[in-house]
């Protein structure tokens, strides 16, 4: 056997198992995903074809569109405020001050903690009979079952959550920028907030791209967090997209109207990991090392 | 030979590590159920204190089957049906599972259901409450044995409170709501609701937002509240496996009932109740509500927990009488168990008066076996509770419990109208219009 | 400038110190909770420090399942995390080192797969699981994650570009095989990365909720996530039993974690610097 036919035979031979892998469990789901979009299935029953049917009916369902609405508000505010925070956060721990290993270590607890425990943890807190919050505060406060309250405070939550891990993004980034930079800046008069402005931020940008990306997808993908905490409630206003599939198809049990949506939340993430791809890729030209 | 290389023993400790979680999945799977040597019957639930009750039956049924072990599986009401749903179609049910009306279509028509009626042939139906037999019959069959029935609606009400109003409970037998006038819920609740600093409802300085006790339990509560409504109106809820609601007199019905919670607020706000099932009944059990219309399945909790002196009554008649829900459970055959032989004794057991009358001693539910129920009323009467006004309201017309092909779907598509509707703010009747077509959609798939 | 850092570090520990409290809070109320007696947590309000702490909703766990629930995690975790790390390493050094034809074009769908929610996959994957007869299995709670994970071949190929050419050659020229060089040569020179992915893969199958939820059903498959959930639902405001269910889900996670937190908290710099 040619050196060549040993490389390639080896070579396949060693992404065989992930190869599998990503075939079955990645990319054949999506095309089974668009086939079952075309059919109509409860999971008791035969599956029936029904063409068109359900892609007009989720098109034009009052609550996908408002599952959209949520998820897209979500988004709107966990990824600016978790972003904005993690900086802060970031750059105090940047300072490097004795202790800071132990806060970071704080921050990050949230993160490493199961979604669905924290959830439920902060049902408990949130609960307007024998919670912690309405203990404190001594007086009601339907914080998940107002309808004006609960959005906003299932993000709350979920930026709870990811600051610590979203911090530690930025303290890294922070820390890679040479420190011959800050004292060439420093010698020329500049205070540590222009200083921060003019070169920290900018520098910052790779960083802010890779958590900006990662933040709107996983925020768009949310399930857990409103599993437990509302259910999709009150009213469907924290209805997220993820929960909305999970509820049409294993609540209403409409697989088929439920592949539909799964299909248009894949294109819409797709689509955004693009786009952020090409709008930032000009952006970065930054090269440190 | 020479000492084997570090790669290869490398190898041969993956393969044993991998042999030894391999060895460790099986070894939690063997030991899930510990075998007894006895055919095992499952049986899946989703009240815990039902439950209790089987367990006794269940053991008395063993003394005469002893190859047979039945055992229960409690499963939350919350996620009782989708996770029934996904493991009657994975073949993973339990062997036996409890349905209700509601869910009955999806089950019955793909085949996963003992036909009870071949099975146990016909005579043995007429010994069945009759309205549950109804309701789990479909295309001329019968789809699985009743267990339990809610008997109809009525009117629990807080004596104490009521003699503190000056109210006599036997005024409350009089009780009308009709919007077209002769009304005379509406004044009596007004009396009943009392806020902070002692003011009834309706009356001068009133305070809404700081009221201390509660008349009335009107909500979005199809069992408890708005199918009587709709029936003693004289309107439908379905019409066959499709949502009628769109019609007159269901709108009269949630017109007055939305005008009550948010224009008298005899009610508890729907934010309150809306997303929480057990508001009201708490509220009632805590002394903070005069009247609870409710069903027999709240019967034991609240005489087991109310701490104040309290009674039941017939609920209030609407502008067509008194129409109330009835609804039942049925314990269905899963037709896929590996053990059907098993399955038919057990079930045979369940619908016969001495397996079923276990779930009457209690009081906590009235068995649907007919010559069972003497054990729930007994219990009752020896507590001094009149139950009769549960099964009197059934001596009139009824309306349909709520069910056919699609109700998963179509009841999670009216949720939100109806949420909306109760909180009062939208127009009733376009509301009706809009929930019923979203949720025939939904039905249809 | 001396001066004006001294009144600034005070305020840097103010901040990271309200920062603190607010995330720690929750966690100490929700345990303290947990060691309280029900009657205790009925009688008195809410936030009395348990008199005396008790065990006794742990121990109740233990009938709800919870002692089962924990292997199955433990073992989904193991399971998971050999056969993702051994297919994802091999795979990581074909893609990083070795030349046949597709490799670029496999590893960029590779990437690709990476867009793919969790969302859009279940019901797909439960029907093929459906398909094949292994609904409520224990392989079915593995089998979509232990072949290989496209987001850890990724990180490992960087960093095994990075290995110096010589190393590998010398090694191939002393009569060594593949397995060899990867064993003796790439994975020592890649621990922390290494080390970094057991924590992510750790973490992330710990956390899986949805996937369970659906491709098993009651009390002989479920992980903790589930039982968790399942228990809040029936146990609905019995707060001192549901947060010690809280309890046994998040703090095997914890106390890995601070253990190993220094290798955590390189991994998640790893990987933002990429």
């Amino acid at each position: 056997m040619t050196a060549k036919r040993r490389s390639t035979a080896l070579g396949y031979a060693l992404i065989a198992p992930s190869l599998f892998g990503v075939v079955t469990f990645l990319l054949l789901p999506i095309l089974v995903v668009v086939w079952l979009s075309l059919h109509r299935w409860d999971l008791l029953g035969p599956i029936e074809y029904v063409g068109g049917r359900n892609w007009r009916s989720v098109l034009t369902d009052k609550t996908f569109g408002n599952s959209l609405l949520v998820t897209l508000t979500f988004v709107a505010i966990v990824v600016p405020v978790q972003t904005a925070l993690g900086l802060a956060v970031g750059a105090l721990l940047a300072r490097d001050l004795p202790g800071s290993g132990l806060f970071r270590t704080i921050y990050v607890l949230p993160w490493i903690s199961v979604p669905l425990a924290i959830a439920v943890l902060w049902r408990w807190i949130l609960a307007p009979t024998d919670g912690a919050v309405s203990t404190v505060l001594g007086h009601r406060i339907e914080w998940l079952t107002d309808p004006g309250l609960a959005l906003p405070v299932v993000s709350a939550v979920v930026v709870w959550t990811n600051v610590g891990y979203v911090a530690l993004f930025f303290l890294a980034g922070i820390l890679a920028i040479p420190a011959e930079i800050h004292s060439a800046a420093r010698i020329d008069g500049a205070t540590s907030w222009q200083r921060f402005r003019r070169i920290t931020l900018p520098m910052l940008r790779p960083t802010m791209f890779f958590v900006l990306v990662t933040g709107v997808i996983s925020a768009a993908q949310v399930f857990d967090t409103v599993y437990a905490l509302t259910g999709g409630g009150p009213q469907n206003r924290t209805d997220l997209v993820a929960h909305r599939i999970y509820a049409e198809a294993f609540g209403s049990a409409a697989i088929g109207r439920a592949s539909v949506m799964a299909v248009v939340l894949f294109v819409i993430l797709v689509t955004i990991t693009l786009v952020q791809h090409l709008y930032f890729r000009r952006r970065i030209s930054y090269d440190l090392t | 030979m020479t000492r084997p290389r570090f790669s290869t023993l490398f190898a041969l400790g993956w393969v044993l590590v991998a042999a030894l979680l391999a060895a460790a999945a099986v070894l939690l799977d063997v030991t899930a159920r510990p075998p007894s040597g006895k055919t095992v019957v499952t049986v899946r639930l989703w009240d815990q204190q039902v439950a209790k009750a089987y367990r006794l039956s269940f053991a008395a049924f063993t003394r005469t089957h002893p190859d047979i072990e039945v055992q229960t599986d409690v499963v939350s009401y919350s996620t009782y049906f989708n996770t029934l749903r996904t493991d009657v179609a994975g073949g993973t049910a339990d062997d036996i599972f409890w349905l209700s009306n509601a869910y009955l279509a999806g089950y019955a028509d793909s085949g996963r259901l003992i036909d009870v009626g071949a099975t146990f042939g016909p005579d043995i139906a007429s010994t069945w409450e009759p309205s549950v037999v109804q309701q789990f019959t479909r295309d001329g069959r019968l789809w699985a044995v009743p267990q339990l029935t809610d008997a109809g609606i009525a009117l629990y009400y807080n004596a104490d409170l009521l003699a503190a109003a000056g109210v006599d409970p036997a005024a409350l037998t009089t009780l009308r709501w009709n919007p077209g006038g002769d009304d005379t819920l509406r004044p009596l609740l007004a009396r009943l609701t009392v806020d902070g600093d002692g003011r009834s409802a309706g009356t001068p300085g009133f305070d809404p937002n700081r009221i201390r006790r509660w008349a009335y339990n009107a909500a979005n509560d199809a069992q408890g509240i708005y199918l009587n409504y709709i029936g003693s109106a004289g309107g439908v809820f379905q019409d066959g496996d499709r949502f009628a609601f769109d019609n007159p007199a269901a709108v009269e019905a949630f017109t007055y009932l939305v005008k009550l919670i948010d224009d008298d607020h005899v009610a508890p706000p729907a934010s309150d109740t809306n997303e929480n099932g057990d508001f009201s009944r708490n509220e009632f059990l805590a002394g903070k509500m005069a009247l609870f219309q409710s069903g027999t399945y709240n019967l034991a909790a609240i005489a087991g927990q109310a701490n104040f002196h309290w009674g039941v009554t017939m609920m209030p008649a609407g502008p067509k009488g008194r129409v109330s829900v009835t609804n039942g459970i049925a314990a269905a055959g899963n037709s896929a168990s590996p053990h059907p032989q098993a399955v038919g004794q057990v079930l045979a057991w369940m619908g016969s008066t001495e397996g079923n009358q276990y779930l009457g001693r209690q009081g906590s539910a009235i068995p649907a076996v007919t010559a069972a129920q003497k054990a729930y009323f007994d219990h009752w009467l020896s507590k001094g509770v009149d139950v009769k006004p549960f099964f009197n309201v059934l001596k009139g017309p009824r309306i349909a419990a709520p069910g056919g092909t699609g109700f998963a779907a179509g009841n999670q598509a009216i949720k939100p109208y109806f949420d909306e509707m109760f909180l009062g703010r939208s127009d009733i009747a376009t509301t009706l219009h809009r929930a019923q077509e979203a949720a025939n959609a939904a039905a249809r798939g | 400038m001396t001066s004006l850092k001294k009144p600034s570090a005070a305020m840097v520990y103010v901040a990271l110190a309200v920062g603190a409290v607010i995330t720690l809070a929750p966690f100490v109320l929700g345990l303290l909770t947990s060691f309280t007696s029900a009657h205790q947590f009925a009688t008195g309000t809410p936030l009395t420090w348990p008199r005396p702490p008790t065990l006794v909703n742990y121990t109740n766990l233990g009938g709800a399942g919870f002692g089962r629930a924990l292997a199955v995690t433990a073992l989904m975790t193991a399971v998971s995390l050999l056969g993702q790390l051994s297919s994802s390493v091999v795979a990581a050094y074909a893609f990083a080192r070795l030349r046949f034809p597709g490799r670029d074009g496999l590893f960029w769908v590779y990437l690709a797969t990476l867009m793919v929610p969790g969302s859009v996959t279940v019901v797909p994957l439960y029907l093929m699981m459906a398909q094949l007869g292994l609904r409520n299995t224990f392989w079915a709670l593995v089998l979509p994650f232990v072949f290989g994970s496209p987001y850890a071949i990724f990180l490992l190929r960087q960093h095994f570009r990075t290995i110096p050419d010589d190393l590998i050659n010398a090694a191939y020229l002393d009569g060594a095989t593949t397995l060899d060089v990867i064993l003796h040569v790439v994975v020592p020179s890649s621990r922390p990365v290494i080390v970094t992915l057991m924590l992510i893969t750790v973490v992330s199958e710990w956390h899986h909720f949805l996937w369970p939820l659906i491709i098993t059903s009651g009390t002989k498959w479920q992980v903790l996530t589930v039982a968790t959930a399942a228990l809040q639902s029936r146990y609905n405001a019995q707060w001192t039993l549901v947060m010690a269910a809280v309890g046994a889900a998040v703090v095997p996670l914890l106390v890995l974690f601070l253990i190993f937190q220094r290798h955590v908290v390189r991994s998640i710099v790893v990987t933002g610097l990429k």
